[in-house]
């Protein structure tokens, strides 16, 4: 496999305060730069050309990444969950294929989403989830209670 | 006049049975059958014919392992088992998860992004085996193992052949 890394936000050094001013840019909107290709190379390998999943075994994100996106515990998962936290997206590219996924294919009943900082993905990405499926289900149920939520299934 | 056809004809025969026994018959007829069996095996240079059926097609062939956008296959081609390159032979379906990565066209000197689909449905085809996973790094990365059966998600999840297509332009 020849994964591609696309143009990420983190750039050379430069005057301090230019860097300030990039870095403050790039935390309120993570660039979506090369997101979709990204999207491709590492994810839609499993779920799909239009983020779609495959019925019982892959879960879809159309929709459902929003959702997730919604709520703190939601937000910690995504960001943990092995596809996201293991693949060989930077930070900033990980935040960029998020925000990009989250706008392109959002909740109808879940619009308004705030996008992942880069600061944010580097927060809680490194830290494993101990049991992925009792920690869905765990955050699922919470979404549920307090709104929409992703399918139970997966 | 039919009289004398008929003696005429009739004197002919006797003459010739006089003259031949059904033992020349049966050896003359003999001699030709044997004649005509030998005649494949006198030494004709069929060289060329036999070269040009053996010849294995060149890396601008699809049937050929390869061909540039191989570069990150694992399976059998399916171009060489009744499909295409870009299409799964007839009573096999298309995996709808699949292994992608990025080959070098030297033709055009640019980068495209492949996917490899596995199509499913059908015992191993056994024909045109590749496995190049140019740039795998399975212990490294296990997400990014390709030795897999794509076909899991599939109801039936018997591998048949691999096709490649190509999905679009590889930006830098």
């Amino acid at each position: 496999m020849t994964g591609r890394a696309a143009a990420g936000g983190q750039r050379g050094a430069a005057a301090p305060a230019l860097l300030a001013a990039l870095a403050s840019l790039a935390a309120a909107a993570p660039a979506h730069a090369g997101a979709e290709q990204n999207y491709i190379l590492y994810c839609r390998g499993c779920h799909g050309a239009d983020a779609e999943g495959v019925a019982g075994k892959i879960p879809p994100l159309a929709g459902a990444l929003a959702r997730f996106m919604r709520a703190p515990e939601g937000r910690n998962y995504v960001l943990r969950v092995p596809g996201a936290a293991n693949s060989a997206l930077t930070d900033a590219q990980l935040a960029g294929v998020l925000n990009w996924l989250a706008e392109r294919y959002p909740a109808a009943d879940a619009p308004q989403v705030a996008p992942f900082t880069v600061e944010e993905v580097t927060r809680i990405r490194h830290t494993p989830l101990a049991d992925v499926l009792a920690t869905r289900r765990e955050v699922v149920r919470a979404l549920a209670a307090s709104g929409a939520a992703p399918a139970a299934q997966y | 006049m039919m009289r004398t056809l008929d003696r005429l004809f009739e004197l002919s025969t006797r003459s010739l049975a006089q003259r031949t026994s059904r033992r020349s018959l049966l050896a003359s007829l003999g001699q030709l059958l044997t004649g005509a069996a030998l005649l494949p095996l006198l030494p004709i240079d069929r060289s060329s014919r036999a070269n040009a059926a053996e010849a294995p097609p060149g890396p601008e062939s699809p049937e050929n392992c390869q061909y540039w956008k191989y570069c990150a296959i694992d399976g059998y081609l399916c171009s060489c088992c009744g499909g295409s390159s870009t299409s799964c032979p007839p009573g096999t379906s298309s995996s709808p998860i699949t292994w992608i990565g990025t080959c070098h066209n030297p033709g055009d000197k640019r980068d495209y992004i492949v996917s490899y689909n596995d199509c499913c449905g059908k015992t191993s085809c056994g024909n045109c085996e590749c496995n190049r996973n140019e740039r795998e790094k399975p212990m490294y990365r296990p997400s990014r193992n390709n030795d897999l059966n794509w076909c899991m998600a599939n109801a039936d999840a018997n591998y048949h052949c691999t096709v490649s297509v190509i999905l679009g332009v590889a930006e830098k």
